[in-house]
C-alpha cells in the first residue's frame, strides 16, 4: 500500500468518526445543556439575541405634556398578565387578546369567558402582558400525543411540566382532555439528529427549533403581535406599557416554582422569549439579559410566587447547586431588582412558621407549589421575602455578596387579561375554573355540578377535591387559598416608559393587595430637623436621606430616624397602623433576627412603648352585610421614628407595613351574595395592606457594594 | 344462482377496475420548486458558511420529501380529521391570515369617517391648574377650611400638607378625580379663576381651590392625531377581520343541534 491510498484510507475512516463527533456535540449540547468545546460556539449564532424594532409611529397631540414631578408622584399598574397568547389560558376558555387586556387597564369593560364584563372602577397607569414564553402563542402543533414519550431521555428536561402554573383543572371534562394533550404535545420529541431542524436548532442556539412540535414562525407572530400591542397602548404622560413576558422555569426534582417576568424598557426587543426550552437556569436568563444590555435593551426579571416554590426561589446556594459568591450576587442583583411579593395565588412576606412573633403574618398564605399534582406542600423556608432578605444578610456576613437585596411589588398574574382587585368583586384568574363562587369553593356545590367536579378532579390526579362543612360540600381544590392582589407602585417623575423603569431599577417601588394605598418612606440621621407639618416635607426628605430601595450608610455612631407617611385609598377602608419591620445580622453572633414596630396608630392613639403596638382602634365587620365601623381609622398616617434598639454595627433592614382596618374576604362577599353564611374554616375578614421595598442599612461605607444598574442607582450619604 | 354469483363478479371486477382508474389519476408527484431549494439552501450557507456538498444538498432535500411523503400518507389515510391540535392550528393561522391580509392603505374617507364616529375618543379634555390649602379629616376639617376662606388677609396657615402636594399643573378632571376621589373634579367645572373657593371634601378631608388657568377642552384636528387615528383604525379592522369573515361564509353553513340535548 502506497502512501497516498495510505492516506485516503485515513480520510475515509475519519469522515464518520468526525460525523460522530459532531452529531454527539449536537446531543450533548442540545439535550443535555453542557459546555462543549469554545470552537463548536464560534459557529453559533444566538438567535435569542437578535433585536428588533417593534415601535409604532405615533406622535402624540398634547406634546405639552405635564411637567415631572421632582417629588415624585405614585403611579398604580400590573405587572403579571396573561391573554390568550398563554398555552394555559387559551384552554381554560380565554380569548382576550393584548389589545383587550390594555383597553381593560385603560378603563373598558371586557368580556370574562362566562359571559359577565370585568371593569376597573379606576383605570390603571401602567401595565404590562406578560404571557408566557415558552410555547408563546403556539395552542397546539404537530406533536404525536400517542407516543410514550416518558421513556425518550430527551423528555426528561420537560418532565416538571406537568406540574406547571395552573395545572388546576376542575372544570368542563373536554378542557381537562384538551390541557393533558397539550402537556403532551409539549413532551414532544425531538426531530432526530440528522434533521436539518437539529442542526439549524444547534446553529442558532434555538433548542425549541428542535422539537416536533413546535412551529417558529407562529411563535415569533404572536411576540411580535405582544409588542406591537404594548406599543400601540403606550401612552406617554398617561399610560404606559411594556413589552414583557413570563420565563415559566421550575427546579428539575422537586417542581420547584422559579417562575419570572422579564420586563423590557423600549419599543425593540429581541426577535423571540429567551424560555425554559433555551434552559432552566435562571442565571443563564441573566446571561441572556446581560447580553441584551450590552446591545443596548435593558430589562429586568421579577421572580414570583416563591410561596410554591418549595423552599427554592431565595435558596443559600445557587440552581446546579453551587455556592452563591459574589459575582452570582451581583448578576442577579443587575437583573432582578424586584419581587413580586404579592398576587393571587397568596402572599410571599412572610410566613407564620417563619415569623411565630409577627400577629399578621398569617396573610393570604398558600401553601402548595405552583401547578403540583396532586397538590403538595411548599416548603416555606426559602419562599418567603422577609426571611429571604435576612439570608441575604447572612450570605454577606459570610463574603457571598447579597443577592436577596430586592425591592417590592404586587401584580395578579390574572389569566383573564383582566385582574381582580377588588375583594367584593372577585373572578380569581383563570377563566372558566374559577370564574364563579361555586368552583372556587366559597359557596357550596350544586350535587350534579359535585358529581363533575369530583370525577374531572380524580382525572386529573386530585384525589380529594371537595370537603364537607356545615352548609354542604365545598369545592376544595386550592383556590380558596387564591386572593384579589396585587397592585405594583412606583414613585417616578412622570408616567412614561423610561421615568417607571428607572424606578424599578433604584427599588423606589411598593406593593398593595389591590388597594391604591400609598406610602413615602425616608430614611436619615437627620430627618428630626424636618417639619412633618411642612408643606416641603417631601422633597426636604430627598435632599436629607434616601428612600425606598436605597443604602443608608452610617454616619458614626447616629441612629437612623425614619419618616413614613401612607394615605389610605380614597374608595377603600381607612387605615389602621403603620408597621416598620426590622431585620439585622448581629454581628457578634452572627444570628439574623427580626422585629415588627407599630410606629403610628390610627384615631390619635399612642403605641405602647413596651410591646410597641397600637391599642385596638375598635374597627369591626358585619359579617351578615360586610358593612365595617364608619369613622374609625385615619385617612394618612404620619410620622418621624428612631430605631429604638439600634447598634451601629449592625447591618439591617427597614421596610413598612401599612394595614388597613379590617374587611370582608372576597370568599365572605362571595357567599353572602349568593345567601350563604360564610365558610367556617377560612378567614372572614383581612387587612388590606401595603409593603415598601426596604431601606438597608451599612455600617461600614467600604462595604458598600455599588451594582451598576445602568447609572440608576444614587448612594447618597445623609450628610 | 350461477347468474347471480356471475354478476356478483362484474360488479368485482368494475370495482376493481373503477379503483385502478382512481388511483392512478392520483398525482404520485411531488414537486419540489427551485425556490424552496434555493432558500433551504440559502440558510444554510448563511449559518455554515460554505456552499454545502451535495451530499448534504441531497440529504436536505430527501428530508423535505420524506416529510411530504409522510404527511401525503397521513392525509389519504385521513389522519387530520377530527384532531383537535390540527382543527386549532388551521384555524390560528387563516387568523393570522385573515389579519395580516387587511390592506394598510385605507382612502382618506373612510380614515375621516372613522374619525368622525369617534371623535369623543380624541378629545383632549379641560386641563386645570391649581393650588390647594388641605385640612386633614384628623381635626374639624371643615371649620378650618372655612375659617380659611373668611380671613381675608389669606395669612391663615393652619392647613396641614397633602399627600400629593400643593400645586396641580395642567391636570384633567380624570386626573382630579384620581387623586382627589370621584366627582371632585366637578368641584372644579366652571368655577371662577383666581380666587378662593370652597370648602370641598374629599376622602381625606377639606380642601380650599385656588385655580389659575382653565385650558377648555377642544376636539383635534385629523392631521395633528393622524398617527394615533391610523394605529386605532388598524386596530379596529384587525379585531373585525375574523367576525367579518365568519359573517361573509357563514350564511353557507347551517348548524344542525340535537334540540334534545340536556344540559
Amino acid at each position: 500500500m502506497n502512501f497516498k491510498s495510505k492516506k485516503l484510507l485515513y480520510l475515509l475512516f475519519l469522515l464518520p468518526v468526525l460525523y460522530v463527533a459532531q452529531l454527539l456535540i449536537i446531543d450533548i449540547d442540545v439535550n443535555k445543556k453542557r459546555p462543549i468545546l469554545n470552537i463548536f460556539k464560534l459557529m453559533q449564532d444566538d438567535s435569542a439575541l437578535e433585536i428588533v424594532d417593534f415601535s409604532v409611529d405615533k406622535k402624540t397631540v398634547n406634546s405639552n405634556l405635564p411637567k415631572p414631578n421632582k417629588d415624585r408622584n405614585p403611579y398604580y399598574g400590573d405587572l403579571h398578565v396573561h391573554t390568550k397568547y398563554s398555552f394555559d389560558a387559551y384552554v381554560f376558555g380565554i380569548t382576550a387578546s393584548p389589545d383587550d387586556a390594555y383597553r381593560y387597564a385603560k378603563g373598558d369593560g371586557i368580556l370574562h369567558p362566562l359571559g359577565y364584563e370585568m371593569k376597573l372602577r379606576e383605570p390603571l397607569d401602567f401595565y404590562s402582558v406578560t404571557d408566557h414564553g415558552f410555547y408563546m402563542g403556539m395552542i397546539q402543533a404537530f406533536a404525536d400525543t400517542t407516543t410514550d414519550i416518558s421513556k425518550k431521555d430527551f423528555a426528561k428536561p420537560f418532565h416538571d411540566l406537568n406540574r406547571k402554573d395552573n395545572l388546576t383543572v376542575e372544570s368542563a371534562g373536554e378542557r381537562s382532555d384538551l390541557f393533558s394533550s397539550i402537556i403532551g404535545a409539549v413532551i414532544a420529541e425531538p426531530h432526530p439528529n440528522w434533521h436539518p431542524s437539529m442542526i439549524k436548532a444547534w446553529l442558532t442556539k434555538n433548542t425549541q427549533q428542535a422539537l416536533k412540535s413546535f412551529d417558529y414562525d407562529i411563535h415569533k407572530s404572536a411576540w411580535a403581535d405582544i409588542a406591537r400591542s404594548a406599543n400601540e397602548h403606550n401612552d406617554p404622560g398617561k399610560f404606559t406599557t411594556f413589552i414583557g413576558y413570563e420565563f415559566t422555569t421550575s427546579t428539575d426534582i422537586e417542581g420547584g416554582n422559579l417562575h419570572r417576568n422579564v420586563i423590557f424598557n423600549s419599543s425593540e426587543a429581541s426577535i423571540r422569549p429567551w424560555t425554559r426550552i433555551d434552559s432552566l437556569n435562571p442565571e443563564d436568563l441573566w446571561t441572556w439579559q446581560d447580553s441584551l444590555r450590552e446591545k443596548g435593551i435593558d430589562t429586568v426579571s421579577i421572580p414570583h410566587n416563591s410561596n410554591g416554590s418549595n423552599g427554592q426561589m431565595f435558596e443559600m446556594e445557587s440552581f446546579l447547586g453551587r455556592a452563591i459568591d459574589q459575582g452570582y450576587s451581583d448578576k442577579r442583583m443587575r437583573n432582578e431588582p424586584l419581587v413580586e411579593v404579592t398576587q393571587v395565588k397568596g402572599t410571599s412576606e412572610t410566613h407564620p412558621l417563619l415569623s411565630p412573633d409577627d400577629d399578621w403574618a398569617d396573610f393570604e398564605i398558600m401553601d402548595v407549589r405552583v401547578g403540583s399534582r396532586p397538590p403538595t406542600y411548599s416548603r416555606p423556608s426559602g419562599g418567603y421575602v422577609r426571611e429571604a432578605y435576612l439570608n441575604g444578610l447572612t450570605l454577606e456576613f459570610t463574603q457571598q455578596g447579597n443577592p436577596y437585596k430586592f425591592g417590592l411589588i404586587g401584580s395578579t398574574d390574572t389569566h383573564t387579561g383582566a385582574g381582580a382587585f377588588d375583594e367584593f368583586n372577585y373572578w380569581s384568574k383563570v377563566g372558566l375554573l374559577d370564574g364563579d363562587a361555586e368552583n372556587r369553593g366559597s359557596v357550596p356545590l350544586a350535587p350534579e355540578n359535585r358529581e363533575r367536579l369530583e370525577e374531572y378532579m380524580a382525572a386529573f390526579n386530585q384525589p380529594q377535591s371537595t370537603i364537607t362543612l356545615e352548609q354542604g360540600d365545598y369545592a376544595n381544590t386550592g383556590f380558596t387559598q387564591w386572593g384579589a392582589s396585587g397592585l405594583a407602585v412606583v414613585w417616578a417623575e412622570e408616567n412614561t416608559r423610561d421615568s417607571i423603569f428607572k424606578a424599578f431599577k433604584r427599588k423606589e417601588t411598593f406593593a398593595t393587595t389591590g388597594s391604591r394605598i400609598a406610602v413615602r418612606f425616608f430614611g436619615g440621621f437627620n430627618l428630626s430637623s424636618i417639619d412633618l407639618n411642612s408643606d416641603n416635607l417631601v422633597s426636604e426628605s430627598y435632599e436629607k436621606g434616601v428612600t425606598m430601595g436605597g443604602d443608608l450608610i452610617s454616619d458614626g455612631d447616629k441612629t437612623p430616624e425614619f419618616i413614613v407617611w401612607a394615605q389610605k385609598d380614597k374608595n377603600g377602608a381607612s387605615l389602621q397602623r403603620v408597621q416598620i419591620i426590622k431585620g439585622w445580622m448581629d454581628t457578634t453572633s452572627g444570628r439574623p433576627s427580626e422585629k415588627v414596630y407599630d410606629v403610628a396608630c390610627s384615631d390619635g392613639l399612642d403605641v405602647d412603648p413596651v410591646t410597641h403596638r397600637c391599642p385596638d382602634n375598635g374597627a369591626r365587620v358585619n359579617i351578615t352585610d360586610c358593612s365595617i365601623s364608619q369613622n374609625v381609622g385615619s385617612s394618612e398616617l404620619k410620622t418621624l421614628w428612631r430605631d429604638p434598639e439600634f447598634k451601629s454595627s449592625d447591618k439591617s433592614f427597614y421596610y413598612v407595613r401599612v394595614l388597613e382596618n379590617p374587611t370582608c374576604r372576597w370568599s365572605t362577599w362571595d357567599a353572602i351574595k349568593r345567601g350563604f353564611k360564610p365558610r367556617e374554616d377560612l378567614h372572614d375578614t383581612i387587612q388590606e395592606r401595603a409593603w415598601s421595598s426596604p431601606i438597608w442599612y451599612i455600617p461600614d461605607p467600604s462595604d458598600v457594594v455599588v451594582v451598576p444598574l445602568g447609572g440608576t442607582v444614587p448612594i447618597r450619604n445623609s450628610n | 344462482m350461477k347468474n347471480k354469483l356471475f354478476i356478483f363478479f362484474i360488479i368485482g371486477i368494475c370495482i376493481y377496475l373503477i379503483d385502478i382508474g382512481l388511483n392512478s389519476n392520483e398525482d404520485k408527484n411531488i414537486y419540489i420548486s427551485d425556490q424552496e431549494i434555493l432558500s433551504l439552501v440559502n440558510a444554510w450557507k448563511s449559518q455554515v458558511g460554505r456552499e454545502p456538498t451535495d451530499d448534504e444538498i441531497s440529504r436536505i432535500i430527501n428530508n423535505l420529501v420524506q416529510e411530504e411523503i409522510l404527511y401525503r400518507e397521513a392525509l389519504s389515510l385521513g389522519l387530520e380529521r377530527e384532531d383537535k391540535i390540527i382543527k386549532r392550528r388551521l384555524a390560528q393561522k387563516i387568523t393570522f391570515l385573515k389579519q395580516e391580509s387587511i390592506l394598510k392603505d385605507f382612502s382618506q374617507k373612510e380614515i375621516t369617517d372613522f374619525y368622525n364616529a369617534n371623535r369623543d375618543k380624541y378629545y383632549v379634555p379641560d386641563l386645570y391648574t391649581f393650588t390647594h390649602k388641605f385640612f386633614s379629616s384628623t381635626s374639624n376639617s371643615k371649620e378650618r377650611a372655612q375659617n380659611h376662606l373668611n380671613n381675608s388677609n389669606r395669612s391663615y396657615e393652619g392647613s396641614d400638607p397633602f399627600f400629593l402636594g400643593k400645586n396641580f399643573a395642567e391636570t384633567s378632571s380624570l386626573e382630579i378625580n384620581s387623586n382627589f376621589g370621584s366627582n371632585f373634579s366637578l368641584y372644579l367645572k366652571n368655577s371662577p379663576i383666581n380666587q378662593w373657593i370652597g370648602p370641598y371634601k374629599s376622602s381625606f378631608g377639606h380642601h380650599n381651590l385656588y385655580i389659575t388657568e382653565y385650558t377648555p377642552g377642544f376636539h383635534p384636528n385629523l392631521d395633528d392625531i393622524y398617527d394615533q387615528v391610523m394605529v386605532d383604525l388598524n386596530q379596529l379592522k384587525r379585531d373585525s377581520a375574523i367576525s367579518d369573515f365568519i359573517k361573509e361564509v357563514g350564511s353557507e353553513y347551517s348548524v344542525i343541534i340535537n334540540p334534545d340535548l340536556k344540559i
